[in-house]
């Protein structure tokens, strides 16, 4: 803003001195100022650059596979693994928010003035000293040419105010000032966005829960339940996955509450917490079918090879078994301490099934709980049995994974978003000019007057020279 | 999708015959001296032009038209082929895609400020950057150029308005750093000195000056928007507003740098040279934004 408009806006410098009202002024000044905004903008943005090229919240092996130990110590004392929760960068946002809020309190106490103050009594020389200012000898009387330029003004949208004086006419005529107010409403919602992220992480929850069908599970933070009815996935022509849906049910008390079917982008809200369909997977713990091939261990051969369903009992008369597949681990591990079998992860490294098998036939009869290995097959030996079990494939049961939040300040946050974009829409295509004149008649017996006008415009210098040059024109030859 | 590949093609060479003729109407230009001398606006407008620079003028504004108009078309043949292939039809569904809709908008923009403004050579900047996308989206491998339906995650009608919004945002940019570089070359030229025949041609560094700084002021609006939609999607696909994914801090980077620019424009100093720089290292951000994300960084936004 060039010297003028600050005259224009009613601000004073800070007096010198070292009493309270100094150091207050002093600091009001400092926080309010614009480049204190343009150097917390610029350095915001380089942090937030640093945290896209250094990846975040990962394991410590991939930051020294990366970058090395050294760096990764160095990242650890910065902050730079998880530099957007850093007291650092967040305090910047405050900072960024105590500025805004300031500029606020600052500024538009004389904004809101000027809307509803008297600017006609202006003298001819500040007209003269405008930067777009012009003097016309324009035919007609004062009234009559006064009256012309207010109708014109008006038709166009500005807000005028007349002085009908005997010497002289004074008008003045002012338009957008909605632009100005538009820039404060931005600068106010900035605080409103980030109160409303400050709710949501100290009050709001986000976990992910990985859920199979037919389970049903509690939901400690709302006190209810939640059945999965149905699992699927539709598939395009080409074969890549369409959409993955999952049929839920709210149960309260045992009664059924809701039910929809949730799928990416558009989620189940109940109580206030959202359940979207985030992703699916593989069971590490269940398998739908296992195929199992029967070989004939002194030949090697395959006799029959039998699709096993979960926990379902399989008769093979001809080789006089009975087979139930019981259990499934993706990554085989076993717990010597408990002699407990687990998965060791949820990766499919090292998959194993549990057979439940009896055998009777005229050279055997036994019973036996192996596990059978899909990437091991003659590990496992089963004695006295005439078979050899091995696994050559499986359908894994698939789990559908939900994320569930709870987000309170985010209403806080949709008002904030769309305060910003009010305003700065607001300030970007609309902008404030004001506009001077002194209609003053001419000599007794003369037919013209002389009207001197002049105008200043926050921003768009370009569209307002155009403006002013093209009421220059009418101003010419408004009748009287 | 053949019919739709030929028309970006033809759309690409209607640009490159576009940025050619501007290029030439540039140095053909003759205003007539008595009115450049006397610092007359019309001087850069087509007012200041005679005879072989009226006719590659008008050319170049006709051909741009017709690029634009081939553009449109094949953006409506894309969206028509994938309502029949996969049941969504925004045109903007992967980085070729995008790329083509940026290029149509930088047009567009141009045309509507060369029919406001009348000061043709801004065309040898802006329509320039408008074929280079065009360009660059027509390098892409072929297989970033087909329309595979969409993942389920893009698959809502968020896609419609949350990524058509921030992609008008960044032609806007594209527009200011165009501008941007044409303030560079002018001021250039002034400073070699009156021999300078661009001086002549060219606007007046105010006038480059505030046409760029209208177009930040109606991408800056745009792209809040753009981030403000962005984060609503998220919220209903991924379960929050904000994930700081590389893509979401990229945009809202490339939102500070610009904010940045607004309130640099209100300090002394900053007009002119400093924010015609500004300009163009604001829109290689984009750049980086639109494009490097996607190939560079990976993350949930990844959608090449």
């Amino acid at each position: 803003m060039n010297g003028k408009s600050e005259a224009l806006n009613g601000r004073t410098a800070p007096k010198p001195g070292i009493g309270w009202n100094e150091i207050k002024a002093e600091l009001i000044e400092f926080f309010a100022s614009i480049k204190l905004a343009m150097f917390l903008f610029l350095i915001i943005a380089v942090m937030a650059t640093i945290g896209t090229v250094i990846q975040q919240n990962e394991r410590a092996d991939v930051y020294i596979k990366e970058y090395g130990e050294e760096a990764y110590r160095w990242f650890l004392r910065l902050g730079w693994t998880d530099i957007y929760h850093t007291w650092y960068f967040t305090s910047l946002l405050a900072l960024l928010c105590i500025n805004s809020l300031t500029c606020f309190y600052q500024r538009f106490p004389a904004i809101w003035r000027s809307m509803h103050q008297d600017k006609v009594s202006v003298t001819l020389p500040f007209i003269k000293n405008l930067k777009h200012t012009t003097e016309l000898s324009v035919a007609g009387t004062k009234e009559g040419v006064s009256k012309g330029i207010v109708q014109y003004l008006a038709e166009r949208g500005y807000m005028v105010l007349a002085k009908n004086e005997p010497g002289e006419a004074t008008l003045y005529a002012t338009k957008g000032i909605m632009g100005r107010v538009g820039a404060h409403m931005a600068h106010l919602s900035a605080t409103v966005i980030v109160t409303g992220g400050l709710i949501g992480s100290l009050w709001g929850f986000q976990e992910f829960g990985v859920c199979l069908e037919g389970q049903t599970y509690h939901i400690p933070k709302g006190s209810f339940d939640l059945r999965i009815d149905k699992f699927w996935i539709d598939y395009y022509e080409n074969g890549a996955v369409k959409s993955y849906n999952s049929t839920l049910t709210v149960l309260e008390k045992g009664q059924e509450k809701m039910n929809k079917t949730i799928t990416v982008n558009d989620p189940l809200v109940y109580k206030g917490i959202w359940f979207y369909q985030s992703s699916y997977g593989d069971a590490w713990d269940q398998v739908d079918v296992a195929r199992v091939n029967v070989k004939d261990k002194a030949t090697d051969k395959i006799l029959q090879t039998v699709d096993l369903q979960w926990k379902k009992e399989a008769t093979l008369d001809k080789l006089g078994l009975t087979v139930t597949l019981t259990d499934f681990v993706a990554d085989f591990g076993f717990n010597s301490a408990e002699k407990k079998v687990y998965s060791k992860s949820v990766e499919h490294e090292n998959p194993a099934i549990k057979l439940a098998m009896a055998e009777r036939t005229r050279k055997s009869a036994l019973e036996a709980t192996p596990w059978i290995f899909y990437h091991y097959p003659d590990l496992f030996d089963i004695p006295g049995s005439q078979y050899r079990f091995e696994l050559v494939g499986y359908q894994p049961r698939k789990f559908t994974g939900l994320q569930i939040t709870k987000d309170p300040g985010v209403n806080i946050v949709w008002t904030g978003s769309t305060m910003i974009v009010v305003g700065i829409a607001l300030s970007s295509f609309i902008y404030h000019r004001r506009l001077w004149f002194k209609v003053v008649p001419g000599k007794p017996g003369e037919s013209t007057v002389t009207v001197h006008l002049g105008g200043s415009t926050h921003k768009n210098q370009i569209d307002f020279n155009k403006e002013f040059r093209k009421l220059t024109e009418k101003i010419k030859t408004i009748n009287a | 999708m053949l019919r739709s590949l030929f028309l970006f093609d033809m759309t690409f060479w209607l640009y490159l015959a576009a940025f050619s003729l501007y290029v030439a109407y540039v140095f053909v230009r003759k205003p007539a001296m008595q009115l450049a001398a006397a610092g007359h606006p019309g001087s850069y407008t087509t007012e200041g032009d005679t005879g072989l620079a009226t006719q590659i003028g008008q050319v170049a504004t006709i051909i741009t038209v017709f690029g634009w108009m081939m553009n449109t078309a094949a953006l409506f043949t894309r969206a028509f082929e994938r309502m029949q292939h996969s049941g969504t039809f925004a045109p903007w569904s992967n980085q070729f895609e995008a790329m083509s809709y940026v290029s149509w908008a930088i047009i567009l923009g141009y045309v509507l400020l060369e029919f406001r403004y009348r000061i043709k050579t801004i065309g040898a900047f802006v329509v320039g950057i408008g074929f280079i996308a065009m360009g660059a989206a027509s390098l892409l491998p072929y297989r970033y150029q087909t329309a595979e339906p969409l993942v389920p995650a893009l698959n809502s009608y968020w896609i419609y308005i949350h990524v058509s919004v921030t992609l008008t945002s960044y032609a806007a940019f594209a527009m200011a750093g165009g501008l941007g570089l044409m303030y560079l070359v002018r001021e250039r030229a002034e400073r070699q000195g009156q021999q300078s025949r661009l001086l002549a041609v060219l606007p007046d560094l105010e006038t480059i000056d505030e046409l760029g700084y209208k177009a930040i002021m109606v991408g800056f609006p745009m792209l809040a928007f753009g981030i403000i939609l962005g984060a609503m999607w998220a919220n209903y696909a991924w379960g929050g507003y904000w994930s700081w994914d590389p893509k979401e801090t990229w945009s809202l980077i490339v939102w500070l740098i610009y904010g940045a620019y607004i309130h640099a424009r209100m300090t002394r100093g900053w007009e002119g040279r400093r924010a015609a720089i500004y300009a163009v290292f604001g829109f290689l951000m984009v750049i980086f934004c639109f494009w490097g994300v996607n190939f560079l960084l990976s993350g949930l936004h990844a959608y090449a």
